[in-house]
């Protein structure tokens, strides 16, 4: 009889362990493609952010309106010149590894950063000293008032991310290693299966804020016991694995079926409002458009905006012709300079590249055929500039090959890329005088100066509109529009709000 | 036999050097840096020539071959810029799911493509012939990815028979044989235009050893049509299919980028494109370097069948 006891137990047992392991709730994300490393000190790609958000965090982050707002930090003080910031952190925060994070940590991270971190040197090179002064202080003295630096601290993607002291300190030049992805967020790496998955499991020990979750900021809760994103190169692959319940959460839809999915009850759209922003670059030290100015206005006046983005992108409600550099729901919209944004006058860039003396020089323009929108933006702008009389000879590669192309300047004169959103212009790799295109004139030097130094809010916004004019002045890049993506979901998934931000974020998400 | 095929395998050694030295010449003609790829579009000249030194790609071209054939001596191929893994054990995890796939698709071909190409070649000219070349052309004019696509929709998104896409390892990850369930509709993709070359295949050997003189005298003999078919015709038009079956294993091995993109599997051929994409130098001339092994191993294998179905080819 006891024996019957025991095994009816031992069964009883067997199965609530079953249950509960079939109780555990995996969200399946199917990604465009997979990321080289999840280093976010080092590497700039979207869809490490996207994962890496979730393990690790930065002593500030951005709210719904993109501001930075503390994440890592309890307190901040700034000395009444700018020029000094005093950073109390967050107590009893651990690591995935169950060390508590402390100033010795930040210190040891935001110095790595600096040196090798894709934005860090951007920061690091205004400021004089970061020092550590007690075990939950940490002390930034620039060298004269630096208004981005919270921004700056703020922007994950190739920003500074906490790691342990003993992570950062040996992790070098080379991107740190899978044993070595120990952060601060909700969910922790668990592993990466190449070609397949990467897994995260949700982080019991995790410290959350306790202020109201706003966007990237507040209280974060992981609801998921897992979250694993898995690599779906194929569009339509991504939207029938959500329709059959193979997948939860499916990014970056093409527009052509937009309209579609979104009448579509077994899928739910879901638009992001970090925009993409389509990016046409000029040749500032070699060739015919170095230094002649008007030759890039007429350029500019011979495009297309409206109907590239139109044949890129598809439905309207997925793009915007937006000039300006900044989207319009950002507090740094400005019209200023955008006067000959989408003209499409054949007629008048051929009377100013007449005026600014174009003989029918060859102009060099490189376009990669791995981006779609990339692709067709170039055939439409190709046609428009021909149409205006430039002798245009459009080059398509593959990214790699376009970009190791682009570092020589005797190779191309214009070439396309594109920008992910940044809540501050100082993001903007045109802001660095060494990014391809090379534009370090002394007008921008002298306003990207004044820029940066201002710390007035409203003054630095009126400080950023001469910078936009000198952009439509000078051209060293003409913006095309503002492309919103969208992903698609499972009706069973709730708590990701009517947008998303930048990078699609999985706390405080759940299923019904 | 032995000596023979331990000839061969020592014949592959100089093609395979060959095969090395133009792999490892040609990756790094093409242009594109991997450490600009991994660091992204935000890297400075400085970080990535950084990095290009702490992954040895500064080296001379010759530095980083001998170091990279040494390697492979002591059987090593390197580790993977992109993935921070062996190479080895990358090409393991994806050659998983092209050597299951190749092999279910086989099994569909074998299945269907030989029977009815036996069926087609011994009703020749007849209502059922036609039907069959007519339908076999049908489905090798159909491009994968529309098939693929169609079958996903109809038994993965509508019917929910079958998983959409993926493939969860056998082995790895708690795995189980169940998981084949996932390489059912991909493998019907792969053998449908496979089996109707196949079954063209058959039909026209068969319909060349009718004509044969050996034929005509069994029949005179008086064994039954069954008989004469199976052991002289069909058996003697086995050469050409078997050849043709090996090389479309090895071209299902290494070559089904497409249905692989639209099922997501984690197969070779996508690793071998991806690794392009992004200059992951050491997995192409790793992937390259096996694909050729294979192909030579597989040509080895068809000569020494040919010898086990034709009794006048003997190598010793």
């Amino acid at each position: 009889m006891k024996r019957a006891i025991r095994i009816t137990a031992f069964l009883v047992m067997a199965l609530i362990a079953v249950g509960a392991l079939s109780a555990q709730t995996m969200l399946r994300y199917a990604t465009i493609a997979e990321p080289p490393s999840l280093d976010q000190q080092v590497l700039t790609s979207d869809q490490a952010t996207t994962i890496a958000q979730h393990i690790f965090e930065g002593l500030y982050t951005f709210n719904k309106s993109y501001d930075p707002v503390p994440m890592l930090v309890d307190k901040e003080s700034i000395s009444a010149d700018g020029k000094t910031v005093d950073l109390t952190l967050r107590q009893g925060v651990k690591f995935h590894n169950g060390k508590e994070m402390t100033s010795a940590d930040v210190l040891s991270s935001l110095n790595r950063w600096g040196v090798y971190g894709t934005r860090g040197p951007v920061l690091f090179a205004n400021i004089e000293k970061v020092e550590a002064p007690s075990k939950y202080a940490i002390r930034i003295v620039f060298k004269n008032a630096f208004a981005p630096w919270k921004a700056l601290l703020a922007f994950i993607n190739g920003g500074p991310v906490i790691y342990p002291k003993e992570i950062a300190d040996v992790a070098g030049k080379s991107p740190i290693t899978e044993a070595q992805y120990i952060g601060t967020g909700p969910y922790k790496f668990v592993e990466r299966n190449p070609g397949r998955y990467i897994e995260l499991a949700k982080f019991a020990d995790y410290s959350a804020r306790s202020d109201a979750p706003d966007g990237y900021a507040g209280k974060r809760s992981a609801m998921f016991d897992k979250i694993r994103f898995i690599p779906v190169s194929d569009v339509g692959t991504r939207v029938n694995g959500v329709k059959a319940g193979d997948y939860d959460y499916a990014e970056q839809i093409s527009g052509d079926l937009y309209d579609m999915l979104s009448s579509d009850s077994s899928v739910v759209t879901l638009v992001n409002e970090g925009v993409i922003q389509p990016l046409m670059f000029f040749n500032s030290k070699e060739g015919p458009l170095v230094g002649n100015y008007k030759l890039r206005q007429a350029i500019l006046a011979s495009l297309d905006m409206t109907g590239a983005l139109q044949a890129a992108v598809g439905p309207k409600s997925l793009w915007s012709t937006n000039g300006a550099i900044m989207p319009q729901a950002t507090s740094w919209y400005t019209t200023a300079g955008t006067e000959l944004y989408n003209k499409k006058n054949a007629a008048l860039a051929r009377t100013m590249a007449a005026e600014a003396g174009y003989k029918g020089e060859k102009i060099t323009f490189m376009v990669s055929s791995a981006y779609k929108i990339h692709n067709d933006i170039g055939l439409v702008f190709t046609k428009n500039m021909k149409d205006a009389g430039f002798n245009v000879d459009l080059q398509i590669y593959d990214w790699a090959t376009l970009v190791s192309k682009r570092g020589d300047p005797k190779q191309w004169h214009i070439f396309f890329t594109h920008h992910g959103f940044v809540p501050d212009p100082v993001l903007y790799s045109f802001m660095s005088d060494a990014y391809p295109g090379w534009w370090a004139t002394p007008e921008k030097q002298a306003l990207a100066q004044v820029f940066t130094s201002t710390v007035d809010e409203k003054k630095r916004l009126a400080s950023w509109a001469e910078f936009q004019k000198l952009i439509f002045a000078q051209i060293p890049v003409i913006k095309i529009g503002d492309v919103f993506t969208y992903d698609v979901y499972s009706p069973k998934v709730k708590g990701l709000g009517e947008t998303q931000l930048i990078w699609p974020k999985f706390w405080n998400v759940s299923f019904k | 036999m032995f000596s023979y095929a331990l000839r061969r395998i020592l014949s592959m050694l100089p093609s395979m050097i060959i095969v090395s030295l133009l792999v490892f010449m040609f990756v790094h003609l093409i242009p594109g840096d991997p450490a600009q790829i991994l660091l992204g579009d935000m890297a400075t000249e400085e970080q990535v020539a950084s990095l290009r030194e702490n992954l040895g790609l500064d080296r001379p071209l010759y530095v980083q071959y001998f170091k990279w054939a040494g390697g492979l001596l002591r059987g090593q191929m390197g580790n993977s810029i992109f993935f921070q893994k062996p190479v080895l054990s990358v090409i393991a995890d994806r050659a998983e799911t092209s050597l299951l796939l190749a092999g279910l698709t086989l099994t569909w071909i074998l299945l269907i493509g030989i029977p009815v190409g036996y069926l087609s070649a011994t009703r020749y000219g007849t209502k059922l012939d036609q039907t069959i070349s007519a339908v076999s052309m049908t489905f090798a004019s159909i491009p994968t990815f529309w098939l693929g696509l169609s079958l996903m929709t109809l038994f993965a998104v509508t019917l929910k028979w079958f998983p959409s896409s993926g493939f969860p390892s056998v082995f790895k990850e708690g795995g189980s044989w169940k998981n084949v369930i996932y390489l059912i509709l991909p493998s019907v993709t792969l053998a449908a235009p496979n089996s109707a070359l196949i079954i063209r295949l058959t039909r026209a050997s068969m319909l060349d050893v009718f004509k044969e003189d050996y034929v005509r005298t069994a029949r005179a003999k008086g064994l039954k049509e069954f008989a004469v078919n199976m052991k002289h015709v069909f058996r003697n038009s086995l050469n050409a299919i078997v050849s043709a079956l090996g090389f479309t294993f090895a071209a299902l091995v290494s070559g089904t980028v497409v249905t692989e993109t639209v099922f997501s599997l984690p197969g070779v051929g996508r690793l071998v494109v991806d690794s392009v994409l992004r200059r992951d130098y050491p997995v192409i001339q790793g992937i390259i370097l096996t694909i050729a092994l294979l192909y030579m191993g597989i040509n080895l294998v068809v000569d020494i069948a040919y010898g086990m179905l034709d009794p006048r080819i003997r190598y010793d």
